[in-house]
């Protein structure tokens, strides 16, 4: 049995599943936000499509990503709690590695796409609300690229958290706390936090480019090479560590 | 010995202070109905879940399919194995046919094996429903058919008939006895002596994390020595004659004697007939299999 079996095994388990209505509604409602405002206050985006992104994705990444891939864990996870769900799934022959790795890349995917609606919705406020000259500068694209990658631990940590707790509300709580924290060490401008707290690598990668917090505002090379290397180290460490767990746990009685 | 399938050793599960299952030495043989009967809370899913590494043992072992199962040997293991613990399972937003193809999916099967566990369960008409509409028997077979789709060697479920009707648990025995027609070797739990007794070939029984009995039906019966009952002219003379020797009772107005065996019972009656009581009868009590599982788990039934 292979990995990419199980995953689309995980992705047929999403028919018909809430988690795609977090995927659109929370990108949509953070933009829209921003948005409003930009438009409460009668005035036009000062910096343009940088104020946009600025206002809707440096805001999202604060902490609604963090409570938004928290959800899409408990959801993704919640139907193996019920009934005979779990006694069944660690029944199957299926490593404890594969399911682990199986889950988060759902997890990992809708968050992703979360982004993508991010793009598409920051682009439809721009011209649509703001009539900004242009398209959407390319450098959005490839931040959205390290941002999409760097929720993968985030998604991990979510999953392990979601996968532990039988509880829907107690891992969002934990990604609520977790995100404050660590935004508030990225505000001390603690940069190798992204290396311990998949939190705080989700919130810096939204400020990439941006000039906010501890950001210089360039796309500088190292930047994102470190964010990168945290996003690798975190993402092996979490679902080892999560295959690891599930491995030793035995089934609630 | 390898013709058992599923062997424990000394198999315990403790909770802090508390013995949930107790020095089990199970044998359970290859291509037999094991019925492991014993009353709620007795240990029966415990030591399932054991015998699937869903939780490990305190101590003690377990053996499955000739190999020991542990961490390390479960998800080989497993293949071989279809499992229905507790409540079956089955996500509720998705159809029937969308639950299977997960186990399809997830174990690489083929459709027709899927099709065939479908219609073994008789559920080919059902899988367009989501299963949140399906009422609890439907639930359990379409359980049942996740766990047979895998064509296991051993196929192990708790309660199965757990709130199923009449005409659903008759529907399960004959499964069941179809499987082990079939050379698939099933154990099945149950705390109701009646819904397995005429389908298992193999009975054990436990109570209070203890197994009080291994063996066939026959055995069991033989191991309860039924009630020997006196018919005499004047009972209560005949009470006090035995009395000191034999626990005799008044029933009905005869004289009933606990586990007598033939010879004790030959040495009674000659002892009530040279005392000058005039016998009527001497028989044994017959036995239903619900009093010998009575009298085992010490009325601890349902």
């Amino acid at each position: 049995m292979t990995l990419m079996s199980m995953i689309a095994a995980e992705f047929a388990k999403l028919a018909r599943s809430l988690s795609w209505t977090v995927v659109v509604l929370l990108p949509a409602a953070m933009v829209l936000a921003g948005a409003l405002s930009s438009l409460v206050a009668g005035q036009q985006p000062a910096d343009g499509w940088h104020t946009v992104w600025l206002r809707s994705v440096v805001f999202y990444g604060l902490f609604p990503l963090a409570i938004g891939v928290a959800v899409l864990g408990s959801l993704v996870w919640r139907a193996e709690h019920r009934g005979g769900n779990w006694n069944a799934l660690m029944s199957t022959p299926v490593s404890s590695l594969r399911l682990v790795a199986a889950k988060t890349a759902v997890i990992a995917a809708l968050a992703m796409a979360m982004q993508l609606v991010m793009l598409l919705c920051v682009t439809v406020a721009g011209k649509a609300v703001f009539a900004l000259p242009g398209m959407l500068p390319a450098r959005y694209l490839l931040i959205s690229g390290v941002i999409m990658l760097a929720t993968v631990p985030l998604a991990a940590l979510q999953s392990g958290l979601s996968m532990l707790l039988r509880s829907f509300a107690a891992p969002v709580a934990v990604a609520f706390l977790g995100a404050g924290a660590s935004t508030v060490l990225l505000l001390a401008e603690i940069g190798p936090i992204v290396f311990l707290s998949p939190y705080a690598l989700a919130t810096r990668a939204t400020q990439l480019g941006t000039g906010t917090f501890a950001d210089g505002g360039e796309i500088a090379g190292a930047t994102v090479g470190s964010l990168l290397a945290a996003t690798a180290l975190l993402s092996l460490v979490t679902i080892a560590g999560a295959a690891a767990i599930l491995d030793r746990r035995d089934t609630r009685t | 010995m390898s013709s058992y399938i599923v062997t424990t050793d000394h198999l315990t599960k403790r909770y802090g202070e508390r013995a949930v299952v107790e020095d089990l030495n199970l044998r359970v043989p290859e291509g037999c109905v094991y019925g492991f009967l014993g009353p709620n809370g007795s240990g029966k899913s415990t030591t399932m879940k054991m015998l699937l590494s869903l939780i490990r043992p305190s101590s003690g072992q377990v053996r499955v399919l000739g190999e020991p199962m542990t961490r390390a040997t479960r998800r080989r293991l497993l293949g071989r194995i279809g499992s229905l613990i507790e409540s079956p399972p089955g996500y509720g937003h998705l159809t029937g046919a969308e639950n299977i193809g997960l186990v399809r999916r997830m174990l690489d099967l083929e459709q027709r094996q899927i099709d065939l566990a479908v219609r073994t369960v008789r559920m080919q008409d059902q899988m367009d429903k989501k299963v949140r509409e399906y009422s609890l028997g439907m639930k359990q077979r379409l359980g049942i058919a996740m766990a047979l789709a895998r064509q296991p060697k051993l196929l192990i479920l708790d309660e199965p008939t757990n709130g199923l009707d009449p005409a659903g648990i008759e529907e399960i025995r004959r499964l069941l006895r179809h499987l082990a027609d079939g050379g698939v070797t099933v154990m099945v739990s149950s705390h109701l002596l009646g819904e397995i007794d005429k389908t298992a070939t193999t009975l054990g029984i436990l109570a209070g994390g203890r197994l009080l009995f291994q063996g066939t039906r026959a055995e069991l019966f033989a191991a309860a020595t039924p009630d020997v009952l006196i018919g005499t002219a004047d009972p209560q003379r005949a009470q006090a004659l035995l009395s000191g020797q034999h626990d005799a009772r008044i029933d009905e107005g005869l004289l009933r004697l606990c586990g007598l065996s033939p010879d004790a019972t030959a040495q009674v009656v000659s002892h009530l007939v040279r005392a000058g009581l005039g016998i009527y009868e001497v028989r044994r009590q017959e036995q239903s299999l619900e009093d010998v599982f009575m009298d085992l788990t010490g009325g601890g039934g349902l």
